[in-house]
């Protein structure tokens, strides 16, 4: 930021307040018109008259709430400041229950003990960053060939018609081909999300606990030769910062352990792969932590390498608690 | 001036903390109201974030009625996270904050860090 950050703030707040006056003006303009004098009402009731309306009440909200903000911003410290956005506007009660339990700035526990395991305590639930991508690749070829369907219609209506459109048949020979790329890459991308089988994994307890040891069991379903397979516990912190008008989002791993390395083996349908391991938390780790820009997560990840696949990773996420929280955790109730 | 009383400045999740503040050379007329709180920041390369574990504020008549010739003790009981952290990325810290806002509109900032466990920080 540069400049004077008084006039910069002072600017917002008279631009805020502007916005709020002219919102005001409008609306008790529009709607005083039509209430004291109807019959020399310029905006019947209609569509026009909620459309005013609603963008003057809409000038008015947005305005009050950015005014006010910005002097806040000025008036008030930062620790105040949060401590207002934290009460709210009404007073939230008290928490009660488990809930009451969560240690601050650590992410709750419930996505993550909602699913039992078969033979563990809990199943984890598995993060994958290839769905948004196959989404994005179905969606796509989904409507590039349904248009290019209507305008093949179009073409062959012409055809019989004995009135032949080159325009559109230049058009849609390369409409077509990559109609018929897109579709190719969604079912390959299809193919590799659903042929390699899918990864489970139980854990014996949670949230895990600094100095402490817990059972997992993979199970691997599929039909194929896995080259080799490994589990890791990693550590990894996350920061969300903004580099000009972007927001990036940056991520580093601080700590990782290797729980098991699997050689080569084959799974067949119905007989997937189970392995039992042990994975111990450092009695030193730092506590999985969660703020509104930054974080420290941690996850057990699942990578493995088959015959005639990609090779493929998959991410399951854990809560670490912090050690004092353990105490009262364990205590019997 | 902010004091911590203790040993070493760091501190164990539920303990309490225990700090002493207090203003010279201005005279008490010239506060209009003093902030104290208990807060954690991150600071890296993230957005910096900051989280307020107590806050008291004084103003009016509670101001008046402290007596300025003996340090204001405060006592905040600690929470379990977030614990302090020196990573790559992010570092976690506390500190007490004070802030002083005098009548001429001057605002007085003093501070003064401990650490909350010892994940990077030998006691």
């Amino acid at each position: 930021m540069s400049g004077w950050w008084f006039v910069g703030s002072l600017g917002e707040a008279l631009f805020f307040a502007s916005f709020f006056l002219v919102g005001v003006v409008c609306f008790t303009t529009i709607v005083g018109w039509q209430f004291l004098s109807p019959s020399t009402q310029v905006v019947r009731i209609g569509y026009g008259f909620w459309l005013l309306t609603t963008v003057s009440a809409a000038c008015i909200v947005l305005g009050a709430v950015g005014f006010w903000y910005r002097v806040l911003k000025v008036a008030t410290s930062d620790e105040h400041r949060e401590i207002i956005s934290q009460r709210g506007i009404v007073p939230r009660p008290k928490q009660l229950g488990s809930k009451s339990i969560l240690p601050p700035s650590v992410p709750p526990l419930t996505p993550f003990t909602d699913s039992p395991g078969a033979k563990l305590a809990f199943r984890l639930p598995c993060e994958w960053k290839g769905t948004g991508a196959l989404v994005a690749y179905g969606l796509f070829a989904m409507f590039w060939n349904a248009m290019m369907a209507v305008f093949c219609v179009f073409a062959i209506g012409g055809v019989l018609k004995g009135d032949i459109q080159y325009r559109l048949f230049a058009l849609l020979i390369p409409g077509i081909y990559i109609g018929l790329r897109s579709g190719q890459l969604f079912l390959k991308s299809y193919i590799q999300a659903i042929g390699i089988g899918s990864t489970t994994l139980e854990i014996e307890d949670l949230p895990l606990i600094p100095g402490q040891k817990y059972k997992l069991l993979l199970v691997q379903y599929g039909r194929l030769v896995i080259k080799k397979l490994s589990i890791r516990l990693v550590c990894e912190e996350e920061s969300t910062y903004h580099f000009g008008t972007d927001i990036r989002t940056e991520h580093q791993i601080v700590r990782q352990q290797i729980i098991l390395d699997q050689g080569r083996f084959r799974i067949d349908w119905g007989r997937p792969l189970e392995l039992e391991c042990e994975i111990s938390i450092p009695a030193d780790a730092m506590h999985s932590f969660q703020s509104l820009h930054n974080a420290i997560h941690w996850k057990i990840i699942v990578e493995g390498e088959a015959n005639r696949w990609p090779s493929y990773c998959r991410n399951f996420p854990v809560v670490v608690y912090p050690l004092a929280r353990t105490s009262q955790l364990k205590q019997p109730s | 001036m902010i004091r911590l009383i203790g040993l070493q400045p760091t501190y164990m999740p539920r303990e309490s903390l225990e700090f002493e503040y207090r203003v010279s050379n201005i005279n008490q007329s010239m506060i209009s109201a003093i902030e104290a709180s208990v807060v954690w920041l991150t600071e890296g390369k993230g957005t910096e974030d900051l989280g307020v574990h107590s806050f008291q504020r004084l103003t009016g008549n509670a101001l008046s009625a402290a007596d300025w010739t003996v340090p204001q003790r405060v006592v905040v009981p600690l929470p379990d996270s977030p614990l302090s952290y020196e990573g790559k990325l992010l570092k976690i810290s506390w500190c007490v904050r004070v802030r002083f806002y005098l009548n001429d509109g001057t605002e007085l900032v003093a501070q003064q860090p401990f650490y909350l466990g010892t994940i990077t920080k030998e006691v």
